[in-house]
């Protein structure tokens, strides 16, 4: 979806400082890695005159709230519920095999990393996950098997 | 005046294929006549290159055409589909389903799946309502 | 927990995992079920309706409305039934048999001639649980199950680990789509998307055919031969495949023969099984249970006990011809899926129709009884898309009556 750039396009541009860092585009950059919220750039924030850009910038960093510590984002509004990446994804496989590893209900739900509750996706333990930690690996396993792209890490 | 409404408005020919939408389904579930399932299935997705050709933009009323019925739409422009000239997507839905020829050979088959249609602008005329 | 797990009606997958969490009054939370299953679930409304021209009446009013319609009719139209329980459609076939009716549901212009070939053995089928636990190469074909059954691919066929199947699906399984349009489902099958031109499927069987024994496989849309010979290998090295058939390739066929051919030909070189993607959720038992009273999976007209069986009386041609000069329409809405201009005729002929929730069809109707939703409100049983009989308990309380109840009453009243 988004990129640094997409974001920076949508800023003041002004290079202000006021949120600490030396540029918008930096500030583009710190949002990207959850290091700092919209509502840190004060113009973006208080002149009516951004107030389109900044409502179309939170929304984008919505979603994420929950799970900014680790950076992985469902888009709510896009996903089917179908369950594509609780089952493929394989830390849940390993730690409750018989239940979500083998399509069902989960079994053992104190490890999983993905869950569907009320028709749509929901991520907690995400420290669980492999893109993370000291041994991190670039898995994949949630957002190829998404039919929408719900799923992403930014 | 507008100068343009004299002019005739292109018109295209497309083959419809029409596909099942898991959001549709959800919006008819909660409520056949609302908007929300209205805004999902009076839709009908088409080739950027042919929208252009139409003269139309993404999110306007077209008119769909053909001997068996005639219904105003909203016109999207097709997102990861590989380009699709002359073909056009539309959920199936009544309002697809005004456009099904009668014709069944004797076996009881409607051709859901063969609509040949002419698409033109329709100059931001509404949505056709559901109704019978 | 696991005491706790209901299934869920949405569609012919009939899940049988979901967890119900209740608040006070009703539902607060769904788990494991997907988008539209959860919609499904929380449909329930509290409202009894009984109407007669669209106006509120009482249930002794609306019965004896119906039963007045279903005297004077001498050929009335039974129609629907693909969200009812086995139970309710048993039911309305002996209504149906009471009152010389034509009996047909939307299989006659859907998978109704797929499901006869099941059900006469004329084709090789497997369960889901087979699929689970053996299935290697997996073809959906005009299905889309990402939208129409989103549980698919995740319970069943292609992601879980099964019991001949532990390494997962990048190593054991191979999932391919061929569709006119690159559905959804055919973007998760990422490069064996096969997309083929409208019609194009009966050539691309015979390709693949011409495949199987390695000959040249010709399309007149010049599909690349190297790729269908490579598709032909993945088949031919199968295990046990399985063909997951959608409307897309049923409404392409002007008869099942290329089918026949086809799996023949796949099960002289390896292990071929069909499953047909039926979207409602008993509408292969209503087949079923119509097969095992008549013989005959759908368009039947009873005629003082001997059953009369053809498109004739199929809805469609029922309606062009205008044979028929009354309809029951149970949980269905023909005036949405049918073309307008088949549809039309049932303006026609007094309409009583019966089902959970306003339809075009509720609106056109002389008389509308409000029913409760099979699954949710009811319990009962149904037959999932593989054959597989689930039975099932009622999620939540209701005052709405059940269709059964109804159609027993009418059956009594006449």
């Amino acid at each position: 979806m988004t990129n640094a750039m997409e974001i920076y396009q949508m800023l003041p541009k002004t290079n202000c400082k006021k949120c600490g860092k030396t540029s918008c585009m930096a500030f583009a950059v710190a949002l990207m890695t959850r290091e700092l919220t919209p509502d840190a750039c004060l113009p973006l924030k208080e002149e009516p005159k951004y107030k389109d850009s900044y409502e179309k910038i939170s929304s984008l960093f919505k979603p994420s709230e929950g799970a900014t510590e680790t950076g992985l984002i469902v888009h709510e509004d896009l996903c089917f519920g179908c369950g594509n990446c609780v089952v493929a994804c394989p830390v849940n496989v390993a730690n409750d095999p018989y239940g979500v590893g083998s399509g069902n209900a989960p079994k053992n739900t104190s490890k999983l990393i993905l869950a569907i509750e009320e028709g749509i996706v929901k991520a907690r333990n995400v420290d669980e996950c492999r893109r993370f930690g000291k041994n991190k690996i670039l898995c994949n396993g949630c957002i190829v098997t998404c039919p929408v792209e719900a799923i992403e890490f930014v | 005046m507008d100068f343009g409404s004299f002019l005739a408005a292109p018109e295209i020919k497309v083959k419809v294929v029409t596909y099942r939408d898991i959001f549709q389904d959800k919006a008819m579930i909660e409520n056949l006549f609302g908007d929300e399932y209205k805004h999902i299935s009076a839709v009908i997705t088409l080739d950027s290159a042919d929208l252009k050709q139409l003269n139309v933009k993404k999110g306007d009323t077209v008119i769909l055409k053909n001997s068996f019925g005639r219904v105003v739409v909203r016109a999207e422009e097709s997102g990861y589909e590989p380009s699709h000239r002359g073909i056009a997507y539309m959920p199936k839905s009544s309002w697809s389903n005004m456009l099904v020829s009668d014709e069944t050979c004797g076996k009881g088959i409607p051709r859901f799946q063969d609509i040949s249609l002419t698409v033109t602008s329709a100059k931001g005329e509404k949505v056709t309502e559901l109704e019978f | 927990m696991e005491n706790n797990y209901h299934v869920c009606t949405g569609c012919s997958l009939l899940c049988d995992d979901i967890e119900v969490e209740y608040g006070t009054e009703t539902i607060n939370k769904i788990y494991t079920a997907c988008r539209v299953g959860v919609a499904h679930m929380k449909e329930s409304k509290e409202k009894v309706t009984f109407l007669v021209d669209n106006k509120p009446v009482d249930e002794e009013k609306a019965l004896s409305e119906t039963v007045k319609i279903l005297k004077n009719a001498k050929n009335p139209l039974i129609f629907g039934l693909g969200a009812s329980t086995n139970e309710a459609q048993k039911q309305a076939i002996e209504l149906g048999k009471k009152i010389n009716a034509t009996i047909d549901d939307s299989s006659s212009f859907c998978f109704g001639s797929v499901v006869e070939a099941l059900v006469t053995n004329k084709i090789k089928t497997c369960t889901l649980e087979d699929v689970r636990n053996k299935g290697d190469v997996i073809i959906f074909w005009g299905s889309n199950p990402a939208d129409s059954h989103p549980r698919h691919l995740s319970k069943h066929s292609y992601f879980p680990r099964g019991s001949e199947k532990q390494r997962g699906w990048e190593e054991e399984r191979t999932a391919i789509a061929i569709d006119i349009r690159k559905s959804h489902t055919a973007k998760i099958c990422g490069n064996y998307f096969i997309q083929i031109p409208q019609g194009g499927d009966v050539e691309l069987i015979d390709a693949l055919i011409s495949g199987l024994s390695g000959k040249l496989p010709k399309t007149s849309y010049n599909y690349p031969p190297k790729k269908i010979l490579e598709l032909a290998n993945i088949l031919k090295g199968a295990k046990f495949g399985i063909i997951f058939v959608g409307p897309g390739l049923i409404y392409s066929l002007e008869n099942l023969a290329p089918l026949f051919r086809l799996m023949q030909a796949l099960n002289e070189k390896s292990n071929f099984h069909l499953v047909p993607m039926v979207g409602n959720c008993n509408m292969r038992g209503f087949n079923e249970n119509l097969f095992t009273e008549t013989g005959y999976v759908n368009s039947v007209k009873f005629e003082n006990g001997i059953v009369k069986h053809g498109s004739e009386y199929s809805i469609v041609e029922s309606l062009k011809a205008k044979t028929v000069d009354a309809a029951l329409i149970i949980g269905s809405d023909p005036f949405s899926s049918l073309p307008r201009s088949i549809a039309k005729s049932l303006l026609e002929i007094p309409i009583i129709s019966m089902g959970p929730s306003e339809t075009l069809t509720t609106k056109k109707a002389k008389v509308h009884i409000n029913t409760a939703i099979s699954g949710v409100e009811s319990g009962g049983s149904a037959i999932r898309m593989d054959g597989t009989l689930v039975s099932f308990k009622p999620i939540v309380e209701t005052k709405n009556p059940l269709e059964e109840y109804i159609l027993k009453r009418i059956m009594e009243a006449l």
